[in-house]
């Protein structure tokens, strides 16, 4: 699974960090760092959950990209 | 000033009649103090109307505003700054001036080059730090209230006095004078116009005697960092120092404390939900979203900067909109069953700390203490409800509060 990031959308409310800290790191602001992520098998539970929850809509699960 | 002309006025003339709904955040029903209110769910009932409509008595000077009523709209204005402006010196107002509340007043860029100043200070990374101190003043609080009897007040007795004191420590005061600043953001927010003025008049003085105060002797607190800064390469003006530091006092003054109220209201009289989370501490965090999603508090007011049609609805420059966090948690096209506290929601991208550039910076401090207070209330307090014979008082408008929350336990 891949998390597509749409950095201008982010503001910062780390709701993503929040579910999955180990999938989602936050610059020294609170915002997501830029670019997508690549989600580990045993991660993918709780980032899909993390990207859901994302208040902006800045987080698209792209579940086609194999780990 | 002519905008108050407008506020007596009649609905626009370039509002369509047939978009003009009696509702308002004020004084609808509900919305002023009420016994045993739920004025969350007296506004959901709009989702049964239009996207968006007209209301004429909607602000707390009596304004006519557009209320957009669907989640996703709501994004679509608060995630748009060029076209819906932050610019409106609510506080500044209530005594003749214009200088904006910084960050909340100003929009892009100006808004990036202060948010990028503080958010370091308000980062979830920097609140964590915070959570010691936190969870050591609730166990204070919540041990003296167990230990004096079977019953208190929870919002002058834990409420206020944990949030409070909770954020004059992260500004570096002391809260020998908490009562004092509470008695000022009620005036402020609830008070008639003099009232309001006046309060307005205090916190401004109180701030600029604070900033002089950190400018002659630093130490390292909030204050000092304010008038330490720099954006842009230059010092911030007086002004600037005075729009932060107000904010910031009058942001965190209640908030909190009516989110923890209206959470144990809840709990209070749904003893299954109560009994649940208690034995299973480790769903607070969860369960608090939830909650916040269901009893949000803050209104958001946006002014048209020019004419856009919005989903059919003409709204033309210098417009109001409002865009209510307590109708937006409602939707029922993003939320299943929108009315139901489901404690155990999982995804839950409601907007309680508002969406957009403006996303509530003090959002991390507020959610870890709203999820320590429920913690350690409920480890502390055995099985509680509204005591017999009290009724808790409730209130809408431009924040949602509740007066009182007496509870009893055996
Ligand atoms: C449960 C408690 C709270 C809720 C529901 C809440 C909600 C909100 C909302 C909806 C906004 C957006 C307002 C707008 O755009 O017009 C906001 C902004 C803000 N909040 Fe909070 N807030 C809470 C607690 C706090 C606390 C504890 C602090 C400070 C320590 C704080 C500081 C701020 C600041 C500085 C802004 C302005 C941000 C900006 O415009 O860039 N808030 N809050
Ligand atoms: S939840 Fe969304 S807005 Fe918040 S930090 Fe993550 S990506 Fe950004």
């Amino acid at each position: 699974m891949r998390i597509i990031v749409d950095k201008a959308k982010c503001q910062g409310h780390a709701r993503c960090w929040a579910h999955a800290p180990d999938v989602f790191t936050l610059d020294d602001e609170g915002y997501i760092l830029p670019g997508d992520i690549k989600v580990a098998m045993g991660d993918e539970l709780l980032a899909a959950r993390g990207a859901r929850s994302c208040p902006e809509r800045a987080l698209e699960i792209d579940g086609t990209a194999g780990p | 000033m002519k905008k108050n002309e407008v506020a007596s006025s009649p609905v626009p003339d370039h509002v369509p009649p047939e978009l003009v709904r009696d509702f308002s955040l004020f004084t609808s029903p509900g919305m002023p103090p009420t016994v045993n209110g739920d004025p969350h769910a007296a506004v959901a009932c709009v989702h049964a109307g239009p996207p968006i409509f007209y209301a004429p008595h909607n602000t707390r000077d009596g304004r006519g505003t557009w209320v957009i009523t669907r989640a996703r709209d709501q994004r679509r204005v608060l995630q748009d700054t060029e076209t819906f402006s932050s610019h409106r010196s609510i506080f500044a107002s209530a005594l003749g001036e214009t200088w904006p509340m910084i960050s909340l007043e100003l929009d892009p860029p100006a808004h990036c080059v202060f948010r990028s100043l503080l958010n370091p200070l308000f980062s979830p990374q920097r609140v964590t730090a915070l959570e010691p101190a936190v969870r050591e003043r609730a166990i204070a609080l919540i041990d003296r209230i167990a230990a004096s009897g079977t019953s208190c007040d929870v919002m002058k007795d834990f409420a206020f006095p944990f949030a409070v004191n909770i954020f004059l420590r992260f500004l570096g005061l002391s809260d020998h004078r908490l009562d004092i600043f509470v008695g000022w953001g009620k005036d402020l927010l609830h008070g008639e116009p003099v009232k309001r003025s006046a309060a307005a008049q205090k916190i401004v003085s109180f701030i600029d005697d604070l900033a002089a105060l950190r400018r002659k002797v630093p130490v390292g607190d909030f204050m000092t960092f304010v008038v330490q800064a720099k954006v842009e390469g230059r010092p911030l003006t007086d002004k600037e120092v005075r729009g932060i530091g107000v904010l910031v006092f009058v942001a965190g003054l209640d908030t909190v404390a009516a989110a923890i109220g209206f959470d144990l209201s809840y709990l209070a009289r749904n003893p299954k939900d109560q009994e649940w989370l208690r034995s299973k501490p480790e769903r607070i965090v969860l369960a608090a979203e939830e909650l916040l999603r269901a009893f949000p508090t803050v209104q958001m007011l946006r002014v048209a900067t020019k004419d856009i049609d919005f989903e059919g609805a003409p709204i033309r420059k210098g417009d109001y909109i409002s865009c209510a966090t307590m109708i937006a948690n409602r939707d029922p096209a993003e939320f299943a069953c929108p009315d139901t506290v489901d404690l155990a929601r999982e995804e839950n991208s409601h907007s309680a700390f508002a969406n957009g550039p403006h996303r509530c910076l003090g959002s991390h401090l507020a959610r870890r203490e709203i999820v320590i207070g429920l913690e350690e209330w409920l480890a502390r307090i055995p099985a509680f409800r509204i005591k017999e014979g009290t009724a808790p008082i409730t209130h809408g408008g431009h924040v949602f509060g509740i007066e009182n929350l007496i509870l009893d336990w055996c």
